[in-house]
């Protein structure tokens, strides 16, 4: 019984684990490693928009200083035409060389503030045209007119103040203003724009940081959610099982769910707790067992006990009046025949418990003889009939012969059993009816009797060992032995044994043996001749 | 049989020993009175047994037999003897039952009574229920016979 349970466990777990991997590919392990190359890529990503945001700022930046820068080169540059203009009017005016001083210095300084100018113009390509339209004029303002004119007001001072007078001053200068006046509006604008365009890309700059930040800390906080929900929650669970289970729930069954390892886990402790279930309910069967064991044999020693003491009482006590009275000899065999009566019970008895035992131990050894059942059935009615007188008989043989196979002794052991059971447990004055024939190559044989009966409820226990019914409180003696081993002598023998029982109106007790095949090979030929 | 020898003659076989004691009783009370001769109901359902108590007893004391609890109770009933021995496993009725019964009814209450079994595990059932002695089958006929003089000479 263990060794079954046990192999139906071992196909459970073997059959199970394969399934299992087919439908859990996607393992613990291989859920981390994912997990933690999302999170890698999202910090990653969110690195990527802070550098291109921060290279942004860097870009926006530049311009601005460059924006700002062109337009400090441009101021210098109109205080340098300024002071050529107004040195060189001055001086025209004046004649003093001191006042000429200025227009000196700007006319050094200018071809390299012009060229710084171009240098940072140089990368704006539509500004190009105006840079050189305003360089041209401050050009051509120095050459054509302002050198010309220092030069005349050196030779021919009054000749330079009238020049000075001209319109040609008015227009050129009034170009130049203007000229200066458009450009650095323009850059003025752009500057303005491109500190505007820098703010802006900061305060994006500003705003992609902390947002990185922000899904960074999620998906770190998703992480942790995930693993704990595909390790902590699962172990969580087969964590209360195992309590549960410690505290005796044996039913307890996990939901096998979740990556490789985790269902793998929930199924051994699935397959485990239902073998421990198992295991409890084999251990409580053969607790079972053994308890039944331990009943019937505590039992049996309490009928043993009553069975042997109660002959034992009047072989004992009428040995002792044997053996301290004078007793007449009428009186003297009358307790001779008591005690022997007794004694064969107990004789009886002991070898009704060896054959019970023997017949456990599969040791029932039978002789193979030819048997007559009518003499047999003849002779032990006669045997039982001699010792009761409170009993009829009816003896019903149809046939002379009744040919068997088998063991005498054994046959008539139950025979014996029957025609005993009949007389014990119906009334004095009772009939029973012993009926023997032969039909179809099977020895039938029926014992009747006007008897008690066997109630219903008792029928199926009938043949169970030890089993009396209700004869002790009927106060019937015996053993619970006999039709247990007549059963199992009958089908030892190749027959069948059963009955038909009506409480308070008798029963009737039949054994089927097969018919030997005599030396005609027909049992019935004698019959027929 | 005749009742008056009875009393004083030793045990007489034969299977209608137990029914002409009987009649002996109930027809000769004043036998009884005469020889003041103590009644003893016996009763267990083997008739070896019931037998062999009338041997032991039956030369001092006259006996009654009864076969099953409810025949004892009757029996009880009817003659009012001095002292009952009692088997426990009986047909019907049980002689723990008997027993009970008796100790209940205030008439039978202090009629002693042994009780003779085979069952051994059974004895403190029977002290409980009020036996004034308890014989272990198979018992000692010279210790039965002290203790049912012993209860005699008490009552």
């Amino acid at each position: 019984m263990t060794n079954v349970h046990q192999i139906e466990l071992d196909h459970a777990v073997t059959v199970s684990h394969p399934r299992l991997r087919a439908l859990h590919v996607d393992s613990l392990k291989s859920r981390v490693i994912g997990a933690s190359a999302v999170l890698a890529l999202a910090v990653a990503g969110v690195f990527a928009v802070l550098l291109v945001a921060v290279a942004d700022l860097r870009h926006a930046t530049a311009r601005e200083t460059r924006s700002k820068d062109i337009v400090a080169t441009t101021l210098t540059l109109q205080k340098l035409v300024l002071d050529l203009e107004t040195s060189g009017r001055g001086f025209a005016i004046s004649g003093n060389p001191r006042l000429l001083e200025p227009w000196r210095a700007a006319r050094v300084a200018l071809p390299g503030r012009i060229t710084k100018l171009q240098r940072l113009m140089a990368e704006e390509r539509d500004r190009r045209a105006s840079v050189a339209n305003l360089v041209d004029l401050i050009r051509s303002y120095q050459n054509d007119y302002s050198i010309p004119l220092i030069r005349i007001a050196r030779d021919n001072p009054s000749a330079a103040r009238t020049f000075l007078a001209t319109a040609e001053d008015q227009r050129r200068t009034e170009e130049i203003r203007n000229a200066f006046d458009t450009f650095l509006s323009t850059e003025n604008a752009l500057a303005t724009h491109d500190t505007a365009s820098a703010r802006r890309t900061a305060s994006r700059a500003l705003a992609v940081g902390v947002a990185g930040l922000v899904v960074c800390g999620a998906f770190a906080l998703l992480f942790g959610i995930y693993l704990a929900r595909s390790i902590a929650q699962p172990v969580r669970e087969v964590a209360d099982g195992a309590t549960r289970l410690a505290a005796g729930d044996l039913g307890t069954r996990l939901r096998v769910a979740g990556p490789k390892e985790v269902s793998e886990l929930t199924a051994a402790f699935n397959v485990m707790a239902s073998s421990l279930g198992q295991n409890q309910a084999v251990l409580a069967t053969q607790n079972e067992q053994l308890r039944e064991s331990d009943r019937l044999k505590s039992e049996l020693v309490s009928i043993v006990s009553h069975e042997l003491r109660t002959p034992l009482t009047t072989i004992l006590g009428f040995t002792n009046v044997l053996l301290s009275r004078d007793v007449d000899e009428q009186s003297r065999s009358h307790y001779l025949g008591i005690i022997d009566a007794q004694a064969r019970r107990l004789s009886d008895l002991v070898r009704d418990f060896l054959d019970v035992k023997r017949i456990q131990e599969g040791g029932l050894e039978l002789r193979r003889e030819l048997i007559d059942m009518t003499a047999l059935l003849r002779e032990q009615a006669r045997f039982l009939f001699m010792e009761t007188e409170s009993h009829r008989l009816k003896l019903d043989l149809r046939d002379d012969r009744l040919p068997v196979v088998g063991d005498k002794d054994r046959l008539t052991q139950v025979v014996a059993n029957l025609l005993s059971n009949a007389v014990k447990y119906s009334p004095a004055g009772g009939l029973v009816e012993v009926y023997g024939s032969g039909r179809k190559g099977v020895v039938r044989v029926e014992v009747r009797d006007e008897g008690v009966g066997i109630p219903d409820e008792l029928q199926p226990r009938i043949f169970t060992k030890f089993f009396r019914g209700d004869a002790p409180e009927r106060g019937i003696p015996g053993s619970g032995l006999g039709l247990t081993l007549a059963r199992e002598i009958v089908e030892a023998h190749g027959g069948q044994i059963g009955f038909t029982s009506a409480e308070d109106e008798g029963s009737t007790f039949w054994i089927e043996l097969p018919a030997a095949e005599t030396l005609h090979g027909d049992p019935h030929a004698d019959e027929r001749r | 049989m005749q009742p008056d020898n009875e009393a004083v003659s030793p045990y007489c076989p034969g299977g209608a020993a137990g029914n002409l004691s009987r009649k002996g009783v109930l027809g000769s009370g004043r036998s009884r009175e005469r020889t003041q001769t103590k009644t003893i109901l016996i009763c267990d359902d083997e008739p070896s047994v019931r037998e062999l108590l009338r041997i032991v007893l039956g030369a001092e004391y006259e006996i009654d037999e009864a076969s099953d609890g409810s025949e004892a109770l009757d029996l009880v009933r009817e003659l009012e003897p001095d002292l009952v021995v009692l088997d426990v496993m009986m047909p019907g009725r049980s002689g723990l039952d008997v027993l009970a019964e008796m100790r209940a009814d205030p008439a039978l209450a202090g009629i002693p009574v042994i009780v003779i079994t085979a069952w051994d595990h059974v004895q403190p059932d029977v002290l409980a229920a009020g036996a004034d002695r308890f014989f272990l089958k198979p018992f000692e006929a010279e210790e039965l016979k002290a203790a049912v003089a012993e209860l005699l000479e008490e009552a």
